[in-house]
């Protein structure tokens, strides 16, 4: 049994938002165990408890692979700077 | 890289708020705004509007054949551009033939847009006639996808869409308009001049990477895809130059160092060369970058490059330690990352000479031959020839089997856009469409689609299109009545039971491409490889070579499937 962690993130309300976070943690190898939402205006707040298939899952990779996504962003993480384009 | 940003941010208010026009119209000037110039795609019904708005307009419209003719075309067309390739489809069935290519398009990080019209909101959600829920069957091979659910949005969403396939580590981003959205009226903002969000350059980490350099007695350079994408070829050239560091590539990276380079190993991997192999096997350090530790790449992970240390320049943090453990991240932008590590190593000379020379005499020991015995037709003689001949504007679109794997080893590329692959996705198909995509791109360029019997039939009705437009697109077709690369593993994995891998009741291709009024000859023997290959290079408009060769030649090297790549078979 792999150890289980939380990551909370914000998320938009735009189509299809929920199912690419949800898609994107269990198709990069990880059980979702809990999840709790909160609205919170124009976008929400959710807690997802997450657990690796087996040993080799980073939860250090998988933050980094939501960190990818748009209009997802998690809680806690580094922000990059902004330049103009 | 993406990181906040819940709804749109705007580094500045939209520049100009106008235009009152419907859905359809708006969409297409937001495309004429983005630089957009070609468009591949396929009508239907829930897409009318669009295509009645694209009358009269400065797009070029490319009618395919087929929809996954138009996204793999789009493709090829922002790899040999640098530009956002663009398809469009309607909704239902011209979606998902869609699919294939933007999977494709994910796999390589190439920046596309994909625009499908879909059946209007009210019955969205019935199953109605062409219904499907693209957005969400598309979710796991999209960079990103925008459902606009009113017309004043569209605008905004192009230039997000533009925005978000072209930044950071590109890919393929998906508009669906359902109809009554094309139809309805809107005042729309556009000019949003949206913000980079860029990783800071990390100057401790890069001169971390300097001091794991200077300690290395057996650095190498692992060059993916990335560079290509980063515009840091010249970066990367000056990179090793300056070191002297020996290089290897990946399918996707080659010709960002020239084929004929000094120091420079050749492909890595299944199917590399067994220099670049041994150079990975015996290196104490690994410089990666822009590369993504590929299986094709590594064979098998725990035994890849077993005494190495690893520093990995990639955009993506994502891929910096996915597969296997970094002693040094650089995160960021490749071009100012390799830029700066240069001058820093450009402050003394390595001293790396026997390693240097270690794997210089391997490449000369291990060199290909093409000595070949026999009349017919050595392929990897034929493509090394092609390549040679067709010169600096030399252009490979291949489809994906045993000659892939021949052209990765044997054309000469002196640019990486030179060559064009579905690297990742491995997608039989590809060759025909990515060549009229590139082609069009780069009308100046000598593109050749390198094909096999099995691929090319896959989109053998694009054939028309490139009759349709004139587009001088000249095609080696590899026949070897087979599908070649799963009859050799059946041949050395399953016994040689041979399933379903016989394709000797093909067409005449010859007749075939003919009939599409496409002038077509057939190459049988190795006395005519020169001629026709000059032939096929002087044609003024497409032209096919027909080319027979033996079904029962097999790539060499090989690293059969699970194994380190330190076990290469080598054939008889």
């Amino acid at each position: 049994m792999t150890m289980s962690d939380t990551i909370h993130i914000q998320i938009d309300r735009a189509d299809g938002s929920l199912q690419r976070l949800i898609g994107l943690v269990e198709r990069r190898g990880f059980h979702i165990d809990g999840m709790s939402m909160a609205d919170e205006g124009p976008s929400r707040r959710i807690a997802l408890t997450v657990r690796g298939r087996d040993a080799a899952r980073s939860i250090d990779n998988l933050g980094c692979q939501i960190d990818r996504l748009f209009g997802v962003a998690r809680i806690g993480a580094p922000a990059y700077q902004s330049e103009a384009a | 890289m993406s990181a906040a940003a819940p709804a749109l941010k705007t580094a500045s208010a939209p520049a100009t708020v106008n235009d009152t026009a419907t859905g359809a119209r708006l969409l297409v000037s937001s495309l004429e705004r983005m630089g957009v110039e070609v468009v591949f795609g396929y009508p239907g019904g829930a897409i009318m509007p669009i295509y009645d708005a694209l009358t009269g307009t400065g797009l070029k419209h490319i009618l395919v054949r087929h929809e996954q003719g138009a996204a793999f075309a789009a493709d090829a067309y922002a790899r040999a551009s640098g530009k956002v390739g663009v398809c469009m489809a309607t909704s239902g069935p011209g979606a998902t033939n869609l699919i294939t290519g933007i999977a494709n398009a994910m796999m390589d990080s190439v920046p596309m847009v994909c625009i499908t019209g879909n059946v209007p909101q009210g019955v969205m959600g019935t199953d109605a006639f062409q219904e499907i829920d693209i957005l969400g069957v598309t979710l796991p091979i999209v960079k990103h996808s925008i459902l606009v659910r009113d017309a004043s949005e569209i605008p905004a969403a192009v230039e997000q869409a533009f925005h978000i396939a072209a930044s950071g580590r590109p890919g393929p981003v998906l508009i669906d308009l359902p109809k009554d959205v094309q139809f309805a009226t809107a005042v729309a903002p556009f000019g949003f001049n949206l913000p980079n969000e860029t990783i800071p350059l990390n100057h401790d980490a890069i001169a971390e990477a300097e001091r794991f350099i200077r300690a290395a007695e057996r650095p190498l350079i692992y060059i993916g895809g990335g560079v290509k994408i980063a515009k840091a070829t010249e970066a990367v050239r000056a990179f090793a130059e300056a070191t002297g560091i020996p290089a290897v590539a990946t399918l996707n990276a080659l010709g960002t160092i020239a084929t004929d380079a000094p120091g420079y190993l050749g492909m890595l991997g299944m199917h590399g060369t067994r220099a670049a192999n041994e150079a990975v096997q015996s290196s104490d350090l690994l410089i990666v970058l822009g590369a993504r530790f590929d299986d094709r790449a590594t064979g098998k992970l725990a035994e890849f490059a077993p005494h190495a240390r690893v520093v990995h320049f990639d955009i993506d943090a994502s891929e910096i330690g996915k597969l296997r453990t970094t002693h040094v991240a650089v995160a960021g932008e490749l071009k100012p990352g390799v830029e700066a590590l240069t001058v820093r190593m450009a402050a003394a000379p390595l001293a790396i000479d026997p390693w240097v020379i270690r794997c210089a005499s391997a490449a000369e020991h291990h060199a290909a031959r093409y000595d070949a015995p026999g009349e017919g037709v050595y392929a990897p003689a034929l493509l090394k020839q092609l390549s040679e001949a067709a010169g600096d504007r030399f252009v490979a679109a291949c489809d994906v089997g045993q000659h892939q794997m021949w052209a990765a080893q044997h054309c000469r590329f002196s640019r990486p856009e030179a060559h064009i692959t579905s690297g990742g996705l491995g997608a039989m198909g590809f060759g025909l469409p990515a060549g009229l995509g590139a082609k069009l791109a780069d009308p100046s360029a000598t593109v050749v689609t390198i094909a096999g019997d099995g691929g090319f039939m896959m989109n053998i009705q694009e054939l028309a299109t490139l009759k349709r437009y004139g587009v001088a697109l000249k095609i080696v077709l590899l026949d070897n009545s087979s599908l070649g690369l799963v009859r050799q593993w059946q041949e050395l994995f399953f016994e040689e039971n041979y399933s379903e891998v016989d394709l000797s009741d093909n067409p005449d291709f010859v007749k075939v491409a003919e009939a599409f009024g496409i002038e077509a000859f057939r190459i049988d023997r190795r006395d005519q490889v020169e001629a026709g290959l000059a032939r096929l290079l002087a044609a003024d408009g497409p032209c096919l070579a027909h080319v027979v060769i033996n079904p029962k030649e097999n790539v060499w090297p090989l690293v059969p499937p699970g194994k380190s790549n330190a076990e290469m078979m080598e054939g008889a």
